[in-house]
């Protein structure tokens, strides 16, 4: 069936107020074919302890998926506790009083669902998908591990265990070590929120305690810091009577004052190599600062970065991989997230492995060259309709499983405060102009703004330095 | 292409892809909270609708529309033209055929295939698995026609340019250079050969002098000789309605010729191999690499959906047996996990997890516990019911998705499945009684048949090891 079009209304249960806010003006008619336009119902409440409730109907499958999201991540945990919020992540699924360790898992997974969580720098995720007889379960759960948690010695040191195997298996026994999303936001930003790194210290996390949980519990996941979204096999009446039945008696609790951990773009290139026991092949990341969230720069950000890197058509892969062929790949990223899902300072980094007989130095070179034509140039019409309709589609892409659409719209609801920017980010896009490109080329990607991690294998690094001592007398 | 983690932070690193059956509502665990409410009635099982046509040359084309996201999904499945037809001084050469293909065709080059795909809003570009190419492709639906003509060209008209091949196989060595720097790649090769022996399946990793060997012209000969329309299958799905997909199909493949005699079946590995204990040496190492694996069951093996059930309940997810015990109770590893795959002509029983050095000894003995008991007791009733509802939520949450739709239907006949399996799936699944999943744990998972691959420190695991049997050190 054909989805229809509906405008954010309230439920059935219609009393409370709805927690709709604006987005930046930015919205432009989408351009798209007719065939090719694709609206996602909305339907928001707020439920009077500050819950926000949205449901997303979609009957073409006897399932659901939902998402529940915080806004607490890795910005926000204690200063001496780094790695504690995705610590604290893991602990969610440890047991509560009235649902023991393994009943969580169990129950899910008996609804013949799935689940997982993560944690990034403004917000930490829970996502589940069933088949729809089992929603009412899952709904109860949620709401039991938001009201408390079995605050339990033995299930933290576990978890603090299986953290410190995570850490092990993604970072310390890998090549590359992650190094372009961990050191990078370590290189490239001043404030403490920003460049810590959220997997954290071994130290850090074995020091953390019963309090520490506690307190994390009591400040950040109450049911006014929280959003809940639900997509697929749902009504938005039997939606918002099921929050309002299992969400509803949770007390509000206070928030801690907002901390400020804005900061402006860098003023000066920063350089780091490093030494990497494990990889056989030299990387580089290069990263730059990025527009703020809502800013007018976003959009045509976005149109930018998929210019420079997206896939196999971008100026980054036909110019570095094929062309100069320095290159053996080129990936990039938005901090830990996606263009729209950030509400503070992140990065645009990319990401290469580059062959031996070149240097980052050439590499970096290269891409300068593809920058500054940009600059230049802009990008002609065909282009650009090209990177717009890619754009759209994977903006599409991300929201057809109905777990990643209810995700999307909860993420959207706790970042921009409105889970319509769905529905808005086609038009946004379509607004792009050439000089747009060509402005936030000039103002973000520049070398002043720049941080770069040049990662070579151990062996490369020791080669130059032995050469030299050898030929001292 | 390699691949990179970039996405961690998360509760693990399961996907979470779909999967399973709608068996009764009984509640399965026992000792649940008493406020829990039940679950709600299962609704009647959904079974894609497939309109299947055959073109004169051959060629299949299955067509399962979709009204959901505006795009259309295709996958191009060509039978036998993947790694199980590499010569044995070729290891892998498949790769680099499926992913030459649209690096340009006798009309267009490599970069106007990428521009042309973004343009249509998708995107082209194939893989290759032990029992042949697949060449996936979407676009937005207003595309579906242009989208179907590029990828009718870069299947039919590869051109293999010369500079695109030295280019590829340049970037192959590196690649090659990057991934055996990490512990699971060495190990899944490792693996492999004890599993499969000589046959083509236990080879499928490239090696340095296989892919200094490649040349443009072998590689349009194995094109020739793989690619023909009688051994394809066109899988449509997505916003296009059946006569439009199947009209679309006979316009560009319609004319599509196959030439030659079309290539042997492969034999069958053997069904049992000689137990190996390797220690593959990764100085430094802060984690064990634990594999286990011995030979496994053809896909259309008798016993296929209860084997699928058994690993289930021993490996796969996070309520498995394998899961529970060396993560969620004893915090040895991030994530552990068991079970079988199989492929058109044999299969493979595998597991494993990463853990701490110094646990290493412990978390093997596990595996070997886990492993025996599966084939010694009956799996409880309850566990049964959960596996099965997992099983079939799975599979209905899977089919959601038409690119996965079309890509399970795509491999399921690759492997030699019927068109209707994904259908009858669900159905089969409720009748596998305790007693073949504890005969399939015994016959499968007897954790005396198991060869086991360890990458890591030697200094610092060698001794936990000896309790095991005699390894057999592998530098590096």
């Amino acid at each position: 069936m054909i989805q229809t079009t509906r405008r954010a209304v309230l439920g059935a249960l219609g009393a409370a107020a709805l927690a709709l806010t604006s987005g930046p003006s930015l919205a432009a008619p989408a351009a798209a074919p007719a065939a090719d336009r694709w609206q996602i119902p909305v339907h928001v409440k707020k439920l009077d302890n500050g819950l926000t409730v949205i449901i997303s109907p979609d009957p073409s499958s006897p399932t659901v998926g939902i998402s529940v999201v915080y806004k607490v991540g890795m910005r926000l945990e204690p200063r001496n506790r780094t790695g504690f919020a995705h610590l604290f992540e893991h602990l969610m699924f440890q047991g509560t009083p009235k649902a023991p360790k393994g009943v969580f898992d169990k129950v899910i997974t008996s609804g013949g669902g799935s689940n997982n969580g993560s944690t990034r720098p403004d917000f930490t995720n829970y996502i589940e998908t069933a088949p729809s007889s089992a929603l009412e379960s899952m709904l109860w759960l949620e709401a039991d591990r938001m009201t408390t948690l079995d605050f339990n010695a033995a299930t933290l040191k576990n978890q603090q265990d299986v953290v410190k195997e995570e850490i092990r298996v993604n970072v310390q026994n890998q090549p590359y070590g992650g190094f372009m999303w961990i050191d990078i936001g370590g290189l490239a930003f001043d404030k403490w929120e920003n460049n810590h790194d959220g997997y954290g210290s071994f130290v850090d996390l074995e020091n953390a305690n019963l309090d520490d949980v506690r307190a994390f519990h009591r400040d950040f996941y109450g049911p006014n810091n929280a959003v809940l979204a639900i997509a697929g096999d749902v009504t938005p009446a039997q939606g918002f009577a099921l929050a309002q039945k299992y969400f509803g008696k949770i007390p509000a609790r206070p928030t801690p004052k907002p901390t400020d951990f804005s900061e402006g773009l860098n003023t000066a290139e920063r350089r780091l190599t490093q030494s990497d026991k494990l990889a056989q092949v030299p990387a580089v990341a290069a990263a730059w600062k990025i527009p703020e969230r809502g800013s007018r720069d976003q959009a045509p950000f976005a149109v930018l970065g998929q210019l420079l890197a997206g896939g196999d058509a971008s100026r980054l892969y036909q110019g570095l991989v094929k062309g100069r062929e320095l290159a053996l790949n080129v990936n990039s990223l938005y901090g830990l997230t996606g263009v729209w899902e950030y509400d503070g300072p992140t990065l645009f980094t990319v990401f290469a492995l580059y062959k031996p007989t070149t240097t980052a130095d050439a590499l970096l070179a290269g891409i300068d060259e593809e920058v500054a034509r940009i600059v230049k140039e802009g990008v002609d019409d065909a282009t650009l309709k090209n990177l717009k309709t890619a754009l759209l589609a994977d903006w599409y892409n991300g929201q057809e499983m109905f777990l990643l659409r209810a995700d999307r719209l909860a993420k959207l609801q706790t970042l921009w405060g409105d889970a319509n920017v769905v529905n808005k980010v086609p038009g946004w896009i379509e607004a792009v102009t050439s000089a747009d490109v060509q402005r936030v080329a000039a103002t973000y990607l520049t070398r002043a703004n720049r941080s770069v991690i040049d990662r070579k294998p151990a062996a490369m690094l020791a080669a130059p330095a032995a050469a030299k001592a050898a030929s001292q007398p | 292409m390699m691949k990179t983690r970039l996405s961690p932070i998360t509760r693990a690193g399961l996907a979470l892809t779909a999967a399973l059956a709608l068996a009764s509502t009984a509640q399965a665990a026992p000792d649940l909270p008493a406020e829990l409410p039940p679950f709600g009635k299962d609704k009647p099982l959904v079974v894609p609708k497939i309109t299947q046509t055959t073109l004169p040359n051959g060629l299949q084309v299955w067509v399962v529309p979709r009204n959901g996201i505006p795009r259309v999904d295709y996958v191009l499945a060509v039978r036998g033209a993947g790694l199980g037809a590499d010569a044995p001084d070729a290891p892998g050469r498949a790769k680099l055929l499926a992913g030459l293909l649209s690096e340009g065709t006798t009309t267009r080059s490599s970069r106007q295939i990428a521009e042309a795909a973004q343009a249509m809003g998708g995107g082209v570009g194939a893989s290759a698995s032990n029992d042949g190419i697949r060449i996936s492709a979407n676009a937005l639906a207003s595309q579906a026609g242009d989208m179907m003509k590029l990828l009718a060209d870069v299947a039919r008209r590869p051109a293999f340019p010369e500079g695109e091949v030295q280019l590829a196989k340049a970037n192959a060595l590196q690649g090659l250079k990057a991934a055996g720097a990490q512990p699971a790649f060495r190990a899944a090769k490792a693996l492999d050969g004890a599993i499969y022996g000589d046959h083509a399946y236990g080879r499928t990793q490239e090696t340095e002098a296989a892919l200094n060997a490649v040349t443009a012209e072998g590689l349009r000969a194995e094109h020739a000789r793989r690619f023909r329309p009688d051994r394809a299958l066109l899988v449509v799905t997505g916003r296009i309605d059946a006569a439009k997909a199947t009209q679309l199909a006979r316009e560009a493949f319609g004319d599509w010729k196959a030439t030659g005699e079309p290539l042997p079946e492969l034999a069958p590995p053997p069904a049992t191999m000689p137990v190996q204990r390797l220690l593959l040496e990764r100085p430094g190492s802060v984690q064990a690499t634990l594999r286990l694996g011995r030979p496994g069951m053809p896909a259309s093996g008798d016993e296929q959906v209860a084997l699928r059930l058994t690993s289930a309940i021993l490996g796969t997810g996070f309520s498995s047996r394998v899961n529970i015990n060396l993560r969620e109770e004893k915090g040895y590893t991030y994530g552990a996990r068991a079970g079988g795959v199989s492929w058109r002509v044999g299969g493979a029983i595998t597991g494993g997890a990463d853990v701490r050095n110094e646990v290493t000894g412990a978390a093997m003995t596990e595996y070997i516990k886990e492993y025996r008991r599966i084939g010694t007791e009956p799996v409880p009733e309850a566990e049964m019911a959960m596996n099965k509802r997992y099983m079939a939520g799975s599979y209905l949450v899977s089919t959601q998705l038409q690119g996965s739709l079309g890509q399970q239907l795509a491999g399921n006949w690759l492997v030699g499945l019927p068109a209707d399996f994904l259908g009858k799936f669900v159905p089969a699944l409720q009748k596998v009684s305790a007693a073949e999943v504890q005969a399939m744990g015994k016959k499968y998972f007897n954790p005396d048949e198991q060869s086991w691959v360890v990458v890591g420190d030697a200094d610092k695991i060698g001794e936990q090891l000896k309790a095991f049997g005699e390894f057999k050190v592998v530098k590096p």
